[in-house]
């Protein structure tokens, strides 16, 4: 949408304002929400650490189901952080949005292509990462030439076309959405009560729905990251 | 390079990702300090602790059965003991019976042949002291009728029957 963004200059770099501030505010969100699960923890587990037991089940299943379960202990606590932090980066825009004097200053960080490329890009390193590590660089750099050798250019167009689809299909999902959430705001605006009226029950509408979708986006982009890492640990 | 790459992103991305990695990173090492860390490590002690409370009541279980088994097979060594005892006793006491009822015979019978042979003798006694009383009394009622009634004649032809019976006796000897 034509949102207009602040900018800080540091160091050379520059930083958008409603993307870190949005980020940042997901991660506190995502550790207060662990910190407080994960107080008393006993081996008769409370309320709270069901909840928190639950989750880190959840994910340790998505990995269970690709991979070998030592696997578990290596990447388990990153697909948790991502799927938590993915989650909670998606509802954040549903909950609220802040913009002052028509600056953006807080909405999902997950709305922008940038934020989810660099999720991404976390993924496919570690995978690249964890591959070199399995077969030696020199089984990594032939694990591109496998089963045959034309192959070779698909297989590196492979890694970008992954980069690009884990990254692109989160940020489309969430912005569509958030974008129709801002319509509807639009819609309830034009006609004064009456538009009002009819576009509450649809924002609702559209925010419940939104909420499912953040939760299969998180889900997916956790699981397609746990294929692709699990893809690169796979001799062919 | 960074500046290329933001240049290339028209000054738009590299510092927005270098914040979302930083923040992703920092955000995974305190999750990994605070919950994940011994949240895991309580579940893993769990799992432990289920599974080897699986292995212990399994092996009290196998424990309690062979306790069971034993006790049954002692149960029923005792009762044939017991069985065993009864009839020992039984036939201790059916000797006993045996031999007292076998001693108790041999003494009557003892005892009946004794009083057999005492009345016997006292019989052979009695007859002997009846024999001599005879023969005394005889004697005495003899010589009292001889000395009354026997003359000369008389005298003379008894010592000669008596002689004449001597001599017979003697020769018939």
């Amino acid at each position: 949408m034509n949102d207009k963004y602040k900018f800080i200059e540091f160091l050379g770099l520059r930083f958008n304002v409603a993307n870190d501030l949005s980020a940042l505010i997901a991660a506190i969100l995502v550790f207060i929400f662990v910190f407080a699960l994960s107080r008393h923890v006993t081996m008769r587990p409370g309320k709270a650490q069901n909840v928190l037991e639950w989750i880190i089940d959840f994910t340790n299943n998505i990995i269970k189901s690709l991979m070998p379960d030592a696997a578990v202990k290596q990447f388990g606590l990153y697909a948790f952080v991502l799927f938590t932090f993915v989650f909670f980066a998606n509802q954040l825009g549903l909950i609220f949005q802040v913009k002052v004097g028509g600056y953006t200053y807080i909405k999902s960080p997950t709305t922008n292509p940038m934020i989810t490329m660099a999720l991404a890009l976390i993924s496919l390193l570690i995978s690249h990462y964890y591959s070199v590590k399995k077969f030696g660089f020199g089984g990594y750099v032939s694990n591109y030439v496998k089963p045959v050798g034309f192959l070779l250019p698909i297989n590196i167009l492979e890694e970008f076309t992954n980069f690009l689809t884990l990254s692109l299909r989160l940020y489309g999902n969430i912005f569509a959405g958030e974008v129709l959430l801002a319509l509807i705001g639009t819609v309830a605006k034009s006609f004064g009560v009456v538009s009002f009226v009819v576009a509450l029950p649809l924002e609702m509408i559209w925010q419940g729905f939104s909420v499912f979708i953040g939760a299969i986006q998180a889900y997916v982009f956790t699981t397609l990251s746990m294929v692709y890492i699990s893809r690169k640990l796979e001799k062919e | 390079m960074a500046s290329l790459l933001v240049l290339g992103a028209g000054k738009l991305a590299l510092g927005d990702m270098l914040f979302i990695l930083l923040s992703f990173v920092l955000l995974t090492a305190a999750v990994k300090k605070f919950a994940w860390g011994p949240v895991t490590k309580m579940m893993d002690a769990r799992s432990e602790k289920i599974s080897g409370d699986l292995d212990y009541a399994d092996q009290e279980r196998a424990r309690a059965d062979k306790l069971a088994k034993e006790r049954e097979d002692a149960l029923k060594n005792s009762r044939a003991e017991a069985i065993e005892i009864v009839n020992k006793a039984k036939d201790n006491g059916e000797d006993q019976k045996k031999s007292i009822m076998a001693d108790a015979h041999s003494e009557a019978e003892s005892v009946r042949q004794k009083a057999k042979l005492d009345a016997q003798r006292a019989k052979q006694e009695a007859m002997n002291d009846a024999q001599n009383d005879i023969a005394s009394l005889s004697l005495e009622v003899a010589s009292k009728v001889i000395s009354k009634e026997l003359n000369a004649n008389d005298q003379k032809s008894l010592i000669d029957s008596y002689i004449k019976e001597l001599t017979v006796n003697n020769e018939t000897k």
